[in-house]
């Protein structure tokens, strides 16, 4: 059955839509991400144009992260006040991600960007999450007891002026660090369409040191409200936000994500950690061989203006 | 009453010259789009005929062109390069109100029904659409108006069929054109051209517009006109499509 869909002016199968929306809900629900980073880039390949793929897979990630989020909060997992800080910090980096947007596609250089970006960014933490989850199943196998907790070490972060007390995280550290990491992931998430959980979970346990059983659920409001934010800003810059898109795509990872999450509690958690860094690096890999392969056409057109193909 | 005297004159300069008028029209004067749209197809007819008052029969033998055009639209084309082991996008040429889409449809080969002169000056081929709408260089207006009509005949929105036109009698004639799903919104038109002996006889424009009907044209309208509105919508309903996915299947 064939939807037309009217922002991105073409028509597309629904049951293509929210077939793949299913399916990376049903990953995004066993590793506990947004799945934006395989959302996009699968839209990108099945001819919608980047700017309304990237513009409305925010509103998918909105939708596949609430559940979850709804979740952690009722069995109280979330840090309201270290949320509040990287909501608004991230809620700056997002108005910056989304005017370098635009002007990054009137550059026409977003495709470079996004192919770098990818790159970088899923290559380097696919790789550290790889080592990492490694490690942890070959310690499990020897019969070392792993420690759910970090130690209180100190590093250079705790010298930081503006230290505040984050009661629920145990924390008692200063805001600049913890703004910085909310003003980069509003920047990337916004830039590349991604809710940058995968990015943001091990930069909450590694860098600040928050506990395991907050993590998860602060990361994933967080997730919600910069995407939330992003989503409007899309609308109101590019008008690029394909409201039937997102929401096939929101029907099939919401019902996806509940089956991956049931289907998750059947692994490991350093298990899940591996696939998910497989994961990671075979995208990485991907954009990777798209900058280095000569391109099928040297030749590339598109509109340009508002909504315009990239 | 000058104007009204000098169109006069036109007329009746041109009358001798001009016997053949067209009679065309277009299937349809607007293509709706609804949420099932799965491209459409349009019959452009008409019939070639006397100028009223010269009394005489039309005589063939006749050659018809018609030139679909889409709304105008900027665009760019870009050429990837290798830089140190890089493919990135080096070059890049602005097309000014280029067609987003341009089909040619004729009974003949154009070189047979006319001058590559006229073609040019008609433009009447896809290529002399872009190199008009292009701003730089000689070299450029070559290399990338050729390379944009060919990245955009691959993708459908531009085409010339050279067996596009029957007709049906000596006078008679009608063309289909099928409109792809993804086929640009706006204003569209169709120029028919009448050839005798390679020159043009007599031309109509005929109008149809392409646009979206009921939600689609809603939603769109909205996008357009309330952005920040539509933005918040589109958040309230993924937040409530998230909120119920979780209650439906109690996590």
């Amino acid at each position: 059955m064939q939807i037309y869909l009217p922002i991105a002016e073409l028509s597309m199968n629904v049951f293509f839509l929210v077939g793949i929306g299913g399916a990376v809900g049903f990953l995004s629900g066993l590793f506990g991400v947004g799945g934006g980073f395989l959302l996009t880039p699968l839209l990108i390949f099945t001819g919608v144009p980047s700017p309304v793929a990237v513009a409305s897979v925010t509103g998918q990630v909105v939708a596949a992260s609430t559940s979850g989020a709804l979740s952690y909060y009722r069995r109280g997992g979330i840090d309201l006040h270290l949320a509040m800080y990287l909501i608004l910090a991230s809620t700056l980096g997002a108005i910056a991600g989304v005017f370098s947007f635009s002007l990054l596609r009137s550059l026409g250089q977003l495709d470079l960007f996004i192919s770098v970006s990818y790159l970088v960014l899923l290559g380097s933490m696919g790789t550290i999450m790889l080592i990492e989850a490694v490690r942890a199943i070959m310690k499990t196998r020897s019969g070392v007891v792993v420690r759910e907790r970090m130690p209180h070490q100190h590093t250079w972060m705790h010298g930081l002026p503006m230290r505040v007390r984050f009661k629920k995280s145990r924390l008692y550290i200063s805001v600049l660090p913890v703004l910085a990491i909310g003003v980069c992931i509003g920047f990337i998430g916004s830039l590349l369409g991604i809710g940058g959980g995968f990015i943001l979970v091990p930069a909450l346990v590694y860098l600040l040191r928050v506990p395991g059983s907050v993590v998860i659920g602060t990361s994933l409001l967080q997730v919600v409200a910069m995407m939330a934010v992003t989503t409007v800003l899309h609308a109101v810059q590019s008008q690029s936000v394909d409201i039937l898109l997102a929401f096939c795509l929101m029907v099939g990872g919401t019902v996806g994500a509940q089956f991956g999450a049931s289907a998750g509690q059947y692994l490991r958690g350093e298990q899940l950690r591996a696939l998910l860094a497989l994961l990671v690096l075979a995208v990485a890999i991907r954009f990777g061989l798209s900058l280095i392969l000569p391109p099928s056409d040297i030749f590339s057109t598109a509109l340009l203006g508002p909504g315009g193909a990239l | 009453m000058r104007a009204l005297l000098l169109v006069l004159a036109l007329v009746l300069m041109a009358s001798p010259v001009q016997a053949e008028r067209v009679v065309s029209s277009v299937s349809n004067t607007t293509v709706l789009i609804s949420s099932s749209f799965d491209g459409e197809t349009l019959t452009m007819f008409g019939n070639i005929e006397p100028e009223l008052g010269t009394g005489q029969p039309a005589k063939g033998p006749y050659h018809v062109v018609i030139v679909v055009e889409g709304p105008l639209s900027d665009r760019v084309t870009r050429l990837k390069t290798n830089n140190f082991g890089i493919w990135m996008n080096t070059v890049q040429v602005q097309f000014n109100a280029m067609p987003t889409y341009f089909h040619v449809l004729s009974d003949a080969k154009l070189k047979e029904i006319t001058t590559p002169v006229v073609i040019a000056e008609e433009k009447l081929r896809p290529e002399y659409q872009a190199q008009a709408a292009i701003e730089t260089g000689w070299w450029d207006s070559v290399v990338f108006a050729n390379q944009t009509v060919r990245l955009l005949t691959e993708k459908g929105a531009f085409a010339v069929r050279e067996d596009g036109v029957q007709f049906l009698s000596n006078t008679f004639y009608s063309a289909q054109l099928t409109l792809p799903a993804n086929v640009p919104n706006g204003a569209f038109v169709a120029r028919t051209y009448v050839f005798k002996d390679g020159q043009i006889i007599a031309r109509k424009s005929d109008g149809f517009s392409v646009r979206k009907s009921g939600f689609e044209r809603f939603v769109g309208q909205s996008a357009n006109q309330y952005p920040l509105l539509y933005g918040l919508v589109c958040v309230a309903l993924a937040l409530f499509t998230g909120w119920l996915g979780g209650v439906v299947f109690k996590r």
